[in-house]
């Protein structure tokens, strides 16, 4: 008997038990395509299933994933002053990337998926996949050490309140993913800031935990960290290889460590207070403290080129974009040219160093090209990227809420995307009504 | 320049609706279609744009104690402002029907119900406490009616494309309008914090 038929003879039944069914119709339609094709819905390109159309950007975040998990390690020991060099230790920071990345990852899966699963069944129809592609971004746009009861929360509320409310996969008008960023960065925002001299926890480089009264005094000591089932674990096994360990933790934060991203630092002093820490290669190569996914520029251009090729992402809005950056950065250098005043040193930076620090290749990769939150005419497309371009940028700059403006701007252009279809639509009928 | 500042300060940076929320009542129920909702948001534009200079003569040259009376009549502020409203909306009922009755009949109930729309007496209010001299209060008003333009528009955009959506029933209409109105408030928080006039110092 093949396995074909006999993952049909198990296929509950839909009528007696359909949060089972839907369970089995959603892993079943991974392994094997269905024979029913899609009739309707939004992706329609060939014969490919909306499931496999959305596994292509999984494949492509691969890349981000295996980098991040390296990151969150090296930042972790840069912080303690160990092993500076980014290849140095790579079994210990990727072991420490990969213990703190992946409850972050099956917690965001449980409770998306959770509940994707309970509608499905709820609704009665096939589990729609669209959790899929939030569920690997998520992670990606994360703090390294973000409470795990934070991020079950965002999640639900944007899975809720962002997807489910407004009818499901390919129904949403706000990205998903982003939601759950905003979220958290609307309903803890002392954390998010970094302000660690208040809550004691460093939200933004993994591992470090201070302790309020050592805090006072001005020592910053990572307390108790290592858990025996974990890195004691692993230690076992590095020191039988006689490899390099953890060892005890409650190691000292060196004296360098600050935990400033080179967006905090333009922010105070503009280009050369970035400059004085970070080099352009070293914002290039992404070894930065940071989201999880966002800061390894090449690994993200490869990425969105595969998905330029493989037709899944739309290059117009990744063109309009940086166009929109670009000219908003070149009008910000234009007009504060020959200035002396420090408050505008952040508009003075070149503008195309605004392509090196921050998430900017990640948010236009993967988020700004969702196909369903993006204006889905061609030409509203462009003026979608142009938009996102140049309103992230001035949040960016001019915000001194917001150290980052492409989340908020893609959120803000959300909103504008079906007004601006719509009117791409009308122009487009007066042209041809005019033709007739 | 600091008629700009205004102007972009009371169309994106604090938005009538999005940030105050005010105006929703028109807000919620004219935005089912692009179409009237761009009606309405051109009738807001005119009615705030000319009530506020308007307003702003009343509030500087009758009502102060500098005024032409002499003595603090600000306890009639209230009235008279809407007062004025009241006769610019006649005013626009009148043109509208005039020209778009298809427009005139879809607006309904809520095109004499911009006299009592929050948007445009807060508009007068906030222009009386922030102080606005007269450019600055023509621009608030141009500013304030653009914001809430860009914003039903927006929505109704968003709510014509919700009619292809399997929304849940409970929450069509209405209920939907509102988590829209929630998280598109979230949206303009982006922009909110950024202060116009330190950039125009520099200049």
């Amino acid at each position: 008997m093949s396995l074909l038929k006999f993952l049909k003879k198990i296929e509950p039944d839909k009528k007696s038990s359909p949060f089972l069914h839907t369970l089995f119709d959603g892993f079943f339609t991974f392994a094997y395509a269905p024979d029913t094709v899609t009739k309707g819905g939004v992706h329609i390109k060939d014969g490919m299933d909306l499931k496999r159309l959305m596994v292509h950007v999984v494949l492509v975040l691969q890349l981000c994933y295996a980098f991040g998990s390296l990151n969150i390690g090296h930042q972790h020991f840069a912080a303690l002053g160990m092993y500076p060099d980014f290849l140095d230790a790579f079994h210990l920071k990727i072991t420490y990337g990969l213990i703190q990345l992946i409850p972050i990852f099956v917690v965001a899966h449980l409770v998306g998926l959770g509940i994707e699963f309970w509608y499905a069944a709820k609704k009665g129809h096939a589990i729609e996949e669209g959790f899929l592609v939030s569920g690997a971004l998520i992670p990606l746009i994360m703090p390294p050490d973000v409470p795990l009861i934070w991020l079950a929360l965002a999640v639900a509320f944007a899975v809720i309140i962002g997807k489910e409310a407004f009818g499901g996969t390919g129904m949403n008008i706000f990205n998903v993913a982003l939601l759950s960023r905003a979220f958290i960065f609307f309903a803890y925002p002392t954390e998010m800031a970094g302000d660690t001299m208040i809550s004691g926890k460093e939200v933004w480089v993994s591992g470090l935990e201070f302790d309020a009264a050592q805090l006072a005094e001005g020592v910053k000591q990572q307390v108790s960290y290592y858990h025996w089932w974990s890195h004691g674990v692993f230690d076992n096994l590095f020191s039988a290889f006689g490899w390099r360990t953890f060892g005890e933790g409650g190691v000292a934060v060196a004296d360098s460590f600050t935990g400033a991203t080179p967006l905090g630092l333009a922010k105070t002093g503009g280009w050369a207070a970035v400059a004085e820490v970070y080099t352009p290669t070293q914002m290039w190569w992404g070894g930065l403290p940071g989201s999880i996914g966002e800061s390894c520029k090449p690994f993200i251009i490869v990425g969105a080129a595969a998905l330029v090729a493989m037709k899944v992402a739309s290059w117009r809005v990744m063109v309009g974009m940086i166009i929109g950056c670009a000219l908003t950065g070149m009008l910000m250098n234009g007009f504060t040219a020959g200035y002396e005043d420090p408050s505008l040193s952040y508009l003075q930076i070149p503008w195309y160093y605004h392509f090196y620090m921050g998430s900017f290749f990640f948010s236009m990769a993967f988020m700004a090209t969702d196909p369903v939150t993006a204006a889905s005419t061609n030409r509203g497309k462009w003026i979608y990227g142009f938009f996102i371009g140049a309103v992230g940028l001035i949040i960016r700059v001019m915000n001194p809420a917001y150290p980052e403006g492409w989340m908020l701007a893609i959120l803000f252009m959300n909103v504008f995307a079906p007004l601006i279809d719509h009117y791409v639509l009308e122009s487009n009928m007066t042209k041809r009504l005019k033709r007739a | 320049m600091e008629f700009f500042n205004v102007f972009i300060k009371s169309a994106f940076i604090e938005n009538m609706v999005l940030a105050y929320f005010l105006g929703m009542c028109s807000f919620l129920a004219v935005s089912k279609t692009v179409k009237t909702a761009f009606g309405l948001g051109l009738a807001v534009i005119f009615v705030l744009a000319v009530t506020m200079p308007i307003n702003w003569v009343i509030n500087e040259y009758l009502l102060g104690e500098t005024g032409i009376f002499g003595t603090d009549l600000t306890f009639l502020r209230f009235i008279l402002f809407i007062a004025v409203i009241a006769s610019m909306v006649q005013l626009v009922e009148m043109v509208i029907e005039k020209v778009s009755p298809s427009l005139y009949n879809s607006l309904g109930i809520f095109l004499p119900l911009i006299t009592v729309n929050c948007a445009i007496l807060g508009g007068s209010l906030f222009m009386v406490s922030r102080e606005y001299n007269l450019s600055e209060s023509v621009a608030f008003g141009l500013g304030g009616g653009f914001g809430w333009f860009l914003a039903i528009i927006a929505l109704a955009a968003i709510r014509e494309k919700l009619r292809y959506s399997n929304v849940p029933p409970a929450l069509r209409g209405l209920g939907m309008a509102f988590i829209l109105t929630g998280l598109m408030g979230m949206a303009f928080m982006s922009l909110m914090g950024i202060d116009p006039t330190v950039y125009s110092v520099g200049n």
